[in-house]
């Protein structure tokens, strides 16, 4: 045959696209851990208050909470979903752990509040991946009725009497670092790794860049999109249940109905800019939705 | 005038073969009693005009609809395709036009979707990344493809580039069947010769190559065979050889009732 295109492919490489774009992309990409540490610079020299030990720990303890939800929505939003519940969803954990604590056994408290997390993380992956629900309405629909119902059954008014030992999780240390920063680290590294280096992690990826293509490769995505909102359920158990360690300063271990109000959007945020991105997914044409380069 | 009797086909065993296909969808009758041979080291071109049920016959072949009546058998064997995943493990690769790659994804990873490998401890699923980068590197330079670096994600690509990625994933894993939805629709001209070397040499390999293209340029150059299919129905089909571009236009549109090669019988 004599057309242009007969015979065997040549090995002559398509063009290259020009990557007049990488200075913009590595900007992009590390810009945001350049102004982090020149904030920390200049508040190192600004303020004595800010480089005191104290302030460090305090903040390692107090952002603990928000870093465990971000982890968690992590992986809603390279999904390309939403977890607008989760601050609620601690909230709610927080006040069952105590309320079985109190009554019952610190170590079944724990035990029942990750459950009704995964629970909430349940309800949230059944409504978006099998009722079709868009996940920023049915999250922030549990998050409205979880709220409610948290501060109905108690009345608005946190839950005392949980034994004192137990803000050893929200207000200890350990090796001099606060405890709720080692459960942090924890989960991260736990998350962490199951998004880069399983199949797991790959597939949410996959989802998120393209659904479609994620589906013709046979990728069961509404198994994985429940697995995911479990996932996050869980999360928000964990900062519930550091929540009852953390009381107001001077009281014992409490359930905090009003805990965690507005976490949510934090750790959005958190995610957004460590990275993630909120485009529509579908085409396959958004690199930032959590890129996975390795 | 269903199918032509002086082009016959070939003697050797199809690779694969669709039998009376029909579907419906509500009262619109999307393909009637439609038939196709493909075989192998052969590049096929279906051609019609919009509507003419083109999409719906591959997606039937590629187990993304079923239909409502008639038979598929690859290899003289009868199959039944519930899903995607069926007409893959059988074989039969697709590259639609969305190409489904993610973009967020590097190249390796995307030729790999769905079909990981692993290492260390099985339960864990642990990606083995440097195993599927170098097997993906060889697969593309197995195929004669230069492309930029493995690691590179896929929305940083060109279309052609695109294209030729997902048409080597297909071919990769493939065995039998590769069906290609206009695969140059997007592409420039230096790109569209490149994705046809590609092609051409992937009928070398002695795939079986079922294209749909409304570049009848392209069609005149790339294919061995030509169905034509109009309102629903396999109209004729013709050796490329023995038929040229005018007469291709006035078989899609229906000026000639059939190819004169199969009708002069």
């Amino acid at each position: 045959m004599s057309t242009p295109a007969a015979g065997r492919a040549t090995g002559r490489g398509l063009p290259p696209r020009r990557s007049r774009f990488d200075a913009l992309d590595a900007l992009r990409r590390y810009g945001i851990a350049v102004v982090f540490l020149a904030l920390v610079t200049t508040m190192l020299i600004a303020s004595p208050q800010f480089r005191t030990q104290g302030n460090f720990l305090n903040l390692l303890q107090q952002n603990a909470i928000i870093g465990i939800l971000a982890c968690g929505m992590t992986f809603a939003i390279i999904l390309g979903g939403f977890g607008l519940s989760v601050g609620a969803n601690a909230a709610l954990c927080s006040v069952v752990a105590a309320k079985v604590m109190i009554e019952v056994d610190i170590g079944l408290g724990v035990a029942v509040a990750l459950l009704a997390g995964v629970v909430v993380g349940l309800v949230n992956g059944l409504l978006i991946a099998y009722v079709g629900v868009n996940p920023f309405v049915s999250t922030l629909g549990t998050m409205t009725v979880i709220r409610g119902l948290v501060y109905v059954y108690t009345n608005a008014t946190p839950l005392f009497g949980v034994d004192f030992s137990f803000t050893r999780v929200g207000l200890g240390r350990s090796l001099g670092v606060p405890n709720p920063f080692w459960i942090f680290l924890g989960v991260a590294l736990v998350l962490g790794s199951l998004l880069s280096l399983t199949r797991f992690g790959h597939h949410i990826y996959a989802i998120g860049g393209n659904t479609v293509a994620a589906r013709q490769m046979g990728i069961d995505i509404r198994r994985m999109r429940l697995v995911v909102y479990m996932l996050i359920g869980v999360c928000a158990a964990a900062s519930g249940i550091i929540l009852v360690g953390q009381p107001a300063t001077g009281q014992p271990a409490t359930g905090q109905p009003a805990g965690a109000l507005g976490y949510e959007l934090t750790a959005i945020a958190a995610v957004i800019i460590g990275g993630a991105t909120l485009a529509a997914s579908g085409d396959g044409h958004h690199p930032r939705r959590g890129r996975c380069d390795r | 005038m269903m199918t032509g009797s002086v082009s016959p086909l070939p003697p050797e065993q199809p690779l694969l073969q669709a039998t009376a296909i029909s579907k419906h969808f509500g009262a619109v009758v999307a393909l009637d009693d439609v038939s196709i041979t493909l075989f192998p080291g052969e590049i096929a071109g279906l051609v019609g005009d919009n509507g003419a049920g083109k999409s719906t016959l591959i997606k039937i072949l590629s187990g993304v609809q079923s239909a409502d009546r008639g038979t598929i058998s690859l290899d003289g064997t009868p199959v039944h395709f519930a899903s995607p995943s069926d007409a893959r493990s059988a074989g039969v690769e697709t590259v639609y036009q969305d190409l489904a790659l993610a973009g967020n994804m590097t190249i390796w990873a995307n030729i790999f979707l769905g079909r990981e490998r692993f290492m260390g401890p099985e339960r864990l699923q642990l990606l083995d990344k440097r195993r599927m980068a170098r097997e993906a590197r060889e697969m593309l330079e197995r195929l004669g493809l230069n492309v930029p670096p493995i690691e590179s994600t896929v929305a940083s690509l060109s279309g052609g580039q695109r294209q030729a990625i997902a048409t080597a994933r297909a071919a990769a894993w493939g065995t039998k069947v590769i069906i290609l939805d206009e695969p140059t629709a997007a592409l420039g001209v230096a790109e569209t010769q490149v994705v046809e070397e590609v092609i051409a040499g992937l009928r070398d390999k002695g795939f079986g190559i079922l294209m749909i293209s409304h570049n009848l340029q392209q069609i005149d150059r790339l294919t061995d065979r030509i169905w034509v299919l109009r309102r629903g129905h396999m109209v004729d089909h013709c050796r490329r050889a023995d038929t040229d571009l005018e007469e291709i236009v006035s078989v899609i549109t229906g000026a000639a009732g059939a190819f004169s090669a199969s009708q002069s019988a």
